[in-house]
């Protein structure tokens, strides 16, 4: 079903720290075209760390990333230019305060991809109907519920066109009604061929849509397998302690 | 939403807000226009005068606010790239390499700058500019007003520094990485994110500033320059009716500062963005839905 080629992203031997803490300890992993993976592990295990260094928001200590076979945490290649192909979703929304929604998804048509209002503007709301908020258009983010505002992130980082999503626990911070509005948006964008890395623990999410599964502890990768069977028979002690406290 | 029907066509009249506000302002003028009256019946103060003078004094008025103006402006331009660093600067100094090198003096240059402004009386600061600017200029005519002007800019760059700071450092972390991860570059990030919600936050102490910079440009009075307190002194003095001079030009200062501060009052409300900056009080709801459409335009 998916065109195994070279990798979108790939990630090898990364490491950083944050003053003493070592948050990732040589990091491994790689994303195909099309595929979903999704990274679960207790937290401060590493996992949004690994997230930001993709998309550069942090830069890696030592190791490299690849987009498309790319090295892009090399200082000829400017960030802005790696970011703007890579879409993220942050668990906080993080919309633009002072914009509506529909000025949220033009803002980076017409700033970063210099899109002329009018164009950038159809592309918006194209991007909110799929989202299914194309009667939000004009609302300011404090008018929106949580799942909403999510709504209008993910919007935001489509319009773009990325190559890659990142998502950041991007149900974590709703309220239990709003989840699976998200949810729902985010199995579409699978269903539509979208590369996706999602840290999330959503269980039922990570069994129906992610091709792989890695459990991260402690800075390091413990365990990868398809979703299925590592919940089902976890190799590692650590994995097992881990799904049983998500589980509860 | 309230039920009209349920009240009465009297008790919504008093629920206008802009109704109270009339009966307050109305209700002041009564009693301060008596207790003037009184003082003017018993000879204290007097009317005549006042009458016949207030035209000289508008000439005064117009150079204070002219003096107020440019200054203000003068410092808001400095105050947002000094702002800045000092907001940002830490960050990039502990970033190290070439953005410490550039940082470092940057930060504590302005930084000092707004430490020894804030940390002086304005006056000192209006005297030692007027003495450095005259020796320079000598001669040139109306040299004291740009003194003062340049001494009130010095002022309120210090000032208005700290204000934008406290606005830039109030914008979250979490939109500028927004911004940041959609590939926009610090400055569109800063166009477009840090500097309009920094601005929204701190519209209420700028305001408060330019209150304070026209009150204190009366102390220009004391460097010569013919401002609405020179004129006031000038005709207290020379005709030997200081308490109507004074009261006089004090409502001078009123008339420029109440309607500024109620526009800037009425601005806030009427360019409100939900979720940003002051709250929206419940019983003014109704007023500000009113002049909403006003932001249509």
């Amino acid at each position: 079903m998916i065109d195994r080629e070279k990798p979108m992203v790939e990630v090898r031997k990364v490491r950083k720290s944050f003053g003493d803490l070592e948050v990732l300890r040589g990091i491994d992993m790689q994303v195909k075209k099309g595929e979903v993976l999704v990274i679960v592990g207790p937290s401060g295990s590493g996992k949004s760390t690994l997230l930001r260094c993709i998309n550069l928001l942090i830069q890696p200590d030592s190791g490299d990333i690849f987009l498309e076979g790319v090295k892009v945490n090399d200082p000829d290649i400017r960030p802005e230019w790696v970011r703007q192909q890579i879409g993220m979703v942050f668990q906080s929304f993080n919309l633009f305060t002072h914009l509506t929604a529909l000025k949220n998804v033009m803002l980076g048509l017409t700033k970063v991809k210099r899109l002329d209002g009018l164009e950038a503007e159809k592309i918006a709301r194209y991007e909110l109907e799929r989202v299914g908020l194309a009667d939000k258009a004009d609302a300011y983010p404090a008018q929106l519920s949580g799942g909403q505002q999510q709504r209008v992130a993910i919007a935001r980082a489509l319009a773009l066109n990325p190559k890659v999503m990142l998502f950041d626990e991007p149900t974590s911070a709703l309220d239990p009604e709003f989840i699976h509005e998200v949810l729902d948006v985010m199995t579409k964008l699978a269903n539509e061929g979208m590369t996706m890395v999602v840290v999330s623990h959503e269980m039922g999410f990570a069994k129906s849509v992610a091709d792989e599964l890695i459990f991260m502890d402690n800075g390091v990768i413990v365990e990868v397998g398809v979703p299925e069977e590592v919940f089902a028979s976890p190799k590692t002690d650590r994995m097992r302690a881990f799904i049983g406290k998500i589980l509860g | 939403m309230r039920d009209p029907g349920r009240d009465s066509g009297w008790r919504r009249v008093w629920d206008e807000p802009l109704f109270k506000t009339g009966v307050g302002i109305v209700g002041l003028l009564a009693v301060v226009g008596l207790l003037l009256t009184a003082l003017n019946d018993i000879g204290e103060i007097s009317f005549d005068f006042m009458a016949s003078h207030w035209s000289f004094l508008l000439r005064y008025a117009l150079t204070s606010l002219e003096a107020t103006v440019i200054s203000f402006a003068v410092g808001f331009g400095l105050a947002i790239p000094m702002g800045l660093v000092r907001a940002f600067g830490p960050g990039m100094i502990r970033r190290g390499g070439l953005a410490r090198g550039v940082a470092s003096p940057l930060y504590a240059i302005v930084t000092g700058y707004a430490e020894v402004i804030r940390g002086t009386p304005a006056l000192v600061q209006i005297f030692l500019i007027q003495f450095w600017v005259t020796s320079t200029f000598q001669g040139v005519p109306g040299i004291s007003l740009w003194a003062g002007i340049a001494a009130l800019s010095v002022n309120t760059t210090g000032y208005q520094t700290e204000v934008f700071r406290a606005g830039f450092q109030s914008v979250g972390q979490g939109q500028i990485e927004a911004a940041k991860s959609i590939g926009m570059r610090p400055t569109q990030t800063f166009a477009s994110i840090t500097f309009p919600q920094g601005l929204r936050l701190i519209t209420l102490p700028l305001a408060n500033e330019w209150i304070a910079l026209f009150k204190a440009s009366s102390l220009l009075w004391l460097i010569a320059v013919q401002e609405l307190l020179w004129g006031m002194d000038y005709i207290g003095t020379k005709l030997n009716h200081p308490i109507d001079a004074f009261i006089l030009g004090s409502f001078f200062y009123l008339a420029i500062l109440i309607p500024l501060s109620r526009a800037v009052t009425f601005l806030e409300r009427v360019k409100r963005i939900p979720g940003l900056g002051v709250a929206e009080p419940q019983r003014r709801a109704l007023f500000a839905a009113r002049f909403a459409r006003l932001d249509r335009v």
